[in-house]
């Protein structure tokens, strides 16, 4: 009689504990399914990430092209610092229009005292509205600051654009 | 007086004709595809690169400012110019100087298209390193076209990071060269 009770508690101990095992082992399960989601919805998101359209971007700088360019010198990174990765809109006089290799275009203004310049390649969804832009132009364009870098090649110093569209 | 006229002119002929043999532009492009199976997204173009070719010597050069690579995704780029890829903060322009090797079989006088081959020093990141690639130049009028495509190995130019290790970006990056030049 004694030996019976003894095995019925101790059965009843093994089905309470088993019972509190599957409630762990099911909260783990979720808490993992719902961390495997999130992080799925994060890699998803950061893969389709895309740059936004310049024209709706708010600029961080409005210059005169001139006295832009006058701010970039070889062997002083102090422009390229302040403009790192910010959104300018340059107003100025075009010099010259380049057909790059893809067919699509550059815009240059150039300073005709040093010959250094001022490129902007423009963002896909612009690039009809910069193949109507002629040298002698005033335009204000608007794009992603990349750098301003001296060019052993021509001897003057080029500041570059990418991303470009027209501001106006 | 006569003589000084011959001098001078004869140093302003020499000037012009030195210049119409080199010619440049500043919209070359690069393309940059180091996709692979993984990863579809880290690719990219850059499309004011400086460019140099003198067809007397075949001495050609390229400069591509390194943060001007324009990827579709911001991450992606952040990640291009970051410390442990380009590190373009510190390494602003990659570059190329070399020269046509065969020459001789490339005329840039008369229109057509002329196979070639170009051997110089690419430097990036830091690295410099020899490289020789297959060109093809096309000559119409005063205009030539000039094209190369070549891999190379990233380890070479101590370019490293988790995302080469997982297979999310290639080891051996595609690179193309046009230059239109005119």
């Amino acid at each position: 009689m004694f030996k019976h009770c003894t095995f019925v508690a101790v059965l009843k101990v093994y089905k309470m504990e088993k019972a509190k095992s599957k409630g762990w082992l099911k909260k783990i399960l979720i808490a993992g399914g719902i961390l495997l989601v999130a992080g799925a919805a994060i890699a998803w998101y950061l893969f389709n990430l895309k740059f936004d359209d310049t024209k709706t971007v708010k600029a961080d700088y409005t210059v005169n092209a001139a006295a832009f360019l006058n701010e970039f010198k070889p062997d002083d990174s102090t422009a390229n610092v302040k403009y790192k990765d910010k959104i300018i809109v340059v107003n100025g006089r075009v010099s010259e229009t380049e057909a790059a290799a893809d067919a699509s275009i550059n815009i240059k203004i150039t300073d005709t005292l040093t010959d250094n310049y001022i490129i902007f390649s423009f963002q896909d969804q612009s690039l009809n509205e910069a193949k109507k832009i002629k040298a002698g132009d005033s335009v204000s364009i608007k794009g992603s600051f990349s750098d301003g870098v001296y060019s052993d090649i021509l001897e003057v110093m080029t500041v570059n654009f990418k991303r470009c569209t027209l501001d106006k | 007086m006569k003589k000084t006229i011959l001098v001078l002119s004869l140093a302003v002929v020499s000037a012009v004709s030195f210049a119409q043999k080199k010619k440049t532009t500043t919209s070359a492009t690069v393309s940059f595809d180091a996709t692979t199976k993984l990863d579809a997204l880290p690719k990219a173009d850059n499309k004011t690169v400086v460019a140099a070719l003198n067809t007397k010597t075949g001495a050609i050069a390229f400069e591509a400012v390194v943060k001007n690579f324009s990827f579709s995704n911001p991450k992606i780029q952040e990640h291009f110019n970051g410390a442990q890829w380009m590190d373009s903060d510190k390494f602003p322009k990659a570059s190329f100087k070399g020269k046509i090797t065969n020459l001789s079989t490339v005329n840039f006088k008369a229109d057509g298209t002329y196979s070639g081959t170009v051997e110089g020093d690419l430097t990036m990141h830091g690295v410099t390193k020899k490289v020789s690639a297959p060109a093809k130049f096309v000559v119409s009028g005063s205009n030539i076209t000039a094209t190369s495509e070549f891999s190379v190995k990233v380890a070479d130019f101590n370019v490293s990071g988790p995302a080469i290790g997982a297979g999310k970006v290639a080891t051996d990056p595609k690179i193309t060269v046009t230059a239109e030049f005119k």
